[in-house]
């Protein structure tokens, strides 16, 4: 998607021109948060950037309305996240003319999970490899996919080459002086376990060298006594010392974890993204959170 | 006027036979011109067809059968070429390209797998419903929903087929969302869904949910499996999430690739990068192909012409000669007409007027006809364009 | 007036010879020929209405010499001088009796259809008991009406000549008498003179003078 075609340019300039009336300003459609927080970085105000999935459901297994569809359709750019993020992409028809796969570049990158096995009753057993989809929580990765979305605007003329080449370039200092301090401030925690209420933070924990382990919590409820059955064994078996919450449990479920033994942090993944924060701000949070964690 | 008159007289009278000549003359009038306009006709829709799809990529093989799936959506089943393909053309930035896949049909009309992009390419535009949305929505072209009398809410089912051999492939039904507006082109004939969902036909994609038999829908159940009755697969609210496909979508199957280059120097570039013999994959230019199609019909046609001109000369002798027996029938009209001081070149005239009052009404029975071929040529070409494809 | 002079006409080969030396017709005269078969009765009639030409002898009927007239100018002067009723009615069957009695000025442009013609027509018919038929064709006609026709369209030119070659030849006794009638009528009435070739002794009586042919005949002596 590099190499990005005049034809286009022209297809869309003739698109945009006419859709003019109708709409103001041509629309970026995002897959998560954090591909919407680059898009906006990078687009500026040549375009409205749209994260459609509601607050209140994962990006990831969210189902589109025809309405969503029919939207997400007349856009002008769809940005997808890639490594098997968002699987309603594979159940809906959408424009290949308009599709970015942002982690096109970065493959070779991917971390892979377990194996689903599974059988259709009727045909043999078979398998699924799963791939960790939150890439943009290694900063580095992150670069790349905002690089590969410069390159989609650029190639459709949402905005000018020099502008979100300029914009591209603030983003990737913002995102390398992220990745600095996050590896300054996380620097004393490599001999640290970490449990996360759901495997979100591969990437993450991968770029910092942090030792990560999950379990499969509902986000923001209260955990269940199974639930932690599950996180005693396993507190036990790690000597983890901290509990990373996707989401900010009810009130008395950080007690609950201390209970445990274990300090809390809720730790957004950024598919969502955090009321009145950007993407920047809430990652400087959390490292900030757990540098404290390292200075205990 | 009077040889005229006598003329319309005579064959008024003869009607039986006057009606018999005029409707042999007419058809030997009306078929050449007939011919000529659906083939003229024909050689419009094809070459345009073939003009407006600048390249095709495919497997290496016949030309024809690529072009006759990938345009007309014929019966040709090229082999498959893979969907990696699709992503080098995108990769090269050259050319946008646009996976058809036609393996499959329902009612007699091919299910055509492909992109959005497709509608944008054809400028095809929806009289009714909805463009393609969910895994399994189907758009109809204007002739199926005429000829199956079917429209938005409605559902169709995959014929059941057995090309690939899969254990547990289901057809697979599919809600109508939307009806195409007519175009005089084989997308008048088509069933278009994403390619996606072709290949949850092909078996490639698949849901986690029973199949749905035909008894069960009888019955209002949907509990028990029974293999014994024609089943089929329905992707609905429930299960559609455990739809998925299974392997690299590089890998999976599309029957061609409508390649638009973005100008004439792109499409070198990539016509270059095919030439290789070696390469399992080939990129052709439809319109040369369709116009040695168009060739050839019209070597057939110049012998067709041969033989109706053959037909037209026995047919006028025949008419002459029913004429001229119909003189010597009436040599006592011509002797009382001699005796009564009829003029010189009496029996020359009545028999000239009686020719050209035959062949008036013959033109024009066939002018009718013509007119209406004329008329209808574009809707009738693109059925038999699909019919013969 | 018809007048006829040192006639003398022969078919090659045949033998046959017809010689007239002298015959005259006056004005409203009604005259028959009689004679044996083959004596040359129609060949007399042929040649007055300039169908053949004599080898030699004058042939004049109302001051036209026949047989000095081009081929064009017999043809003109038999459509608008002579009135033909053959025996055989010689009517067309794709013709109503209007248009068959209208028929001779549909073949020569020697006489214009106009609306006195049409009149005539009608009239003629009225005349001859035939005006309620005139849109039958032949076929739903019967024999003696057929010759109706005939006479009307014979008369409808307002000839200077009848000529009836066994005019009557075909119908049954009651109706021959009154066809003849009906004829020398008409032809009264127009102030055309007939000259009828007949074998019907039985309505010899009715004629002015009959013409016995066999004088006439040389073939038949040689």
């Amino acid at each position: 998607m590099h190499a990005l075609k005049p034809f286009l340019a022209v297809c869309f300039a003739l698109v945009a021109s006419s859709a003019v009336i109708a709409q103001d300003r041509p629309r970026v459609v995002a897959v998560n948060y954090a591909l919407q927080y680059f898009a906006e970085r990078l687009v500026g105000d040549d375009a409205d950037v749209v994260f459609p999935v509601p607050a209140d459901q994962d990006p990831s297994f969210w189902r589109p309305s025809i309405a969503d569809i029919s939207m997400i359709q007349s856009s002008d750019l769809i940005l997808l996240n890639g490594a098997g993020f968002a699987t309603w992409v594979d159940r809906v028809s959408l424009p290949r003319s308009k599709l970015v796969n942002t982690s096109a570049a970065i493959e070779d990158q991917f971390i892979v999970t377990q194996s689903i096995t599974h059988s259709h009753g009727d045909g043999g057993e078979h398998s699924h490899e799963g791939l960790a989809s939150y890439v943009w929580l290694d900063p580095a990765l992150a670069i790349a996919q905002a690089e590969e979305i410069a390159a989609a605007i650029t190639a459709r003329n949402l905005a000018s080459t020099d502008e979100v080449e300029t914009r591209l370039e603030m983003l990737r200092t913002d995102l390398e002086d992220l990745d600095a301090d996050a590896r300054s401030a996380l620097a004393d925690l490599q001999n640290v376990t970490f449990i996360a209420t759901h495997p979100r933070y591969e990437y993450f924990a991968n770029r910092y060298g942090l030792s990560v382990r999950s379990l499969e919590w509902e986000a923001g409820i209260m955990p269940t006594e199974a639930d932690l059955t599950q996180l005693r064994a396993l507190a036990e078996e790690t000597q983890a010392q901290v509990l990373i919450w996707e989401a900010m449990p009810p009130a008395g479920a950080f007690e609950v974890a201390a209970a445990v033994g274990l300090q809390s942090i809720v730790f957004s993944p950024l598919a969502h993204g955090a009321e009145g924060q950007t993407f920047l701000d809430t990652y400087a949070d959390v490292i900030s959170a757990m540098a404290e964690i390292g200075t205990q | 006027m009077n040889a005229l008159y006598l003329a319309f007289a005579y064959l008024r009278y003869h009607w039986g036979r006057s009606l018999v000549l005029m409707l042999v003359a007419a058809l030997i009038l009306f078929v050449p011109v007939a011919t000529q306009i659906l083939l003229s006709t024909s050689e419009r829709a094809l070459v345009a067809r073939g003009d407006a799809t600048p390249l095709l990529l495919g497997s290496r093989g016949s030309q024809l059968d690529l072009t006759m799936a990938a345009l007309y959506f014929s019966d040709e089943r090229p082999e498959p070429v893979p969907m990696r393909e699709v992503e080098a053309v995108w990769d090269s930035g050259l050319a946008i390209p646009i996976p058809v896949h036609t393996a499959f049909s329902s009612s007699g009309f091919r299910i055509v797998g492909t992109s959005l992009d497709y509608f944008d390419f054809r400028e095809l535009a929806l009289s009714e419903g909805r463009g393609l949305s969910v895994l399994g929505d189907a758009v109809i072209g204007a002739d199926v929903a005429a000829t199956i009398g079917k429209g938005v809410g409605d559902t169709l089912v995959s014929s059941p087929e057995n090309l690939f051999d899969l254990d547990g492939v289901y057809p697979l039904e599919m809600p109508i969302v939307g009806v195409l507006e007519p175009t005089n082109s084989p997308d008048d004939q088509a069933v278009f869904v994403d390619i996606k969902t072709a290949w949850v036909i092909q078996g490639i994609g698949h849901g986690h949910e029973d199949v749905v038999t035909a008894a069960e829908v009888a019955a209002g159940s949907e509990a028990v499996s029974n293999a014994a009755v024609v089943q089929y697969q329905r992707i609905t609210d429930e299960n559609i999430e455990s739809f998925h496909f299974h392997g690299a979508q590089d890998d999976f199957p599309a029957s061609a690739v409508i390649v638009v280059p973005n100008d004439t120097r792109s499409a070198t570039i990539l016509k270059g990068r095919y030439l290789d013999g070696e390469n399992p994959t080939q990129l052709i230019a439809p319109a040369s192909v369709i116009q040695g199609l168009v060739d050839r019909i019209f070597r057939i046609k110049s012998l067709l012409d041969v033989v109706t001109t053959i037909i037209a000369i026995a047919a006028f002798a025949a008419i002459g000669l029913a004429v001229f027996l119909s003189y010597r029938l009436r040599a006592r009209e011509i002797a009382t007409a001699v005796k009564l001081g009829a003029r010189r070149g009496m029996v020359l005239r009545l028999l000239s007027a009686e020719i050209f009052t035959l062949l008036l009404i013959s033109t024009f029975i066939a002018a009718i006809g013509t007119a209406i071929v004329a008329r209808n040529a574009e809707s009738w070409v693109g059925w038999l364009l699909a019919l013969g494809a | 007036m018809i007048t006829v002079e040192n006639l003398t006409f022969g078919y090659g080969g045949t033998g046959f010879r017809l010689r007239v030396p002298k015959f005259v017709l006056q004005d409203n005269e009604r005259v028959a020929i009689v004679g044996p078969s083959g004596s040359g009765k129609t060949t007399l009639l042929n040649l007055i209405a300039g169908i053949l030409t004599p080898e030699a002898g004058r042939i004049d009927v109302a001051g036209t010499d026949v047989a000095a007239l081009s081929d064009v100018e017999r043809r003109r002067f038999r459509a608008s001088t002579i009135g033909f009723v053959f025996q055989d009615f010689a009517l067309l069957d794709y013709l109503s009796a209007r248009q068959n009695i209208l028929y001779p000025y549909r073949i020569t442009p020697a006489l214009t259809l106009d609306t006195d013609a049409r009149d005539r027509a009608e009239a003629l018919a009225a005349a001859c008991g035939i005006g309620d038929k005139l849109d039958r064709h032949p076929s739903a006609l019967s024999q003696g009406e057929q010759q109706r026709v005939a006479i009307c369209r014979a008369l409808v030119t307002q000839p200077k000549l009848i000529l009836s070659d066994e005019a009557t030849g075909n119908l049954d006794p009651d109706s021959k008498a009154r066809i003849l009638d009906l004829l020398f009528e008409q032809a009264a009435l127009a102030g055309a003179p007939v000259l009828a070739v007949t074998h019907d002794h039985e309505l010899l009586p009715r004629f002015g003078r009959v013409l016995d042919f066999a004088q006439f005949r040389e073939g038949a002596e040689a």
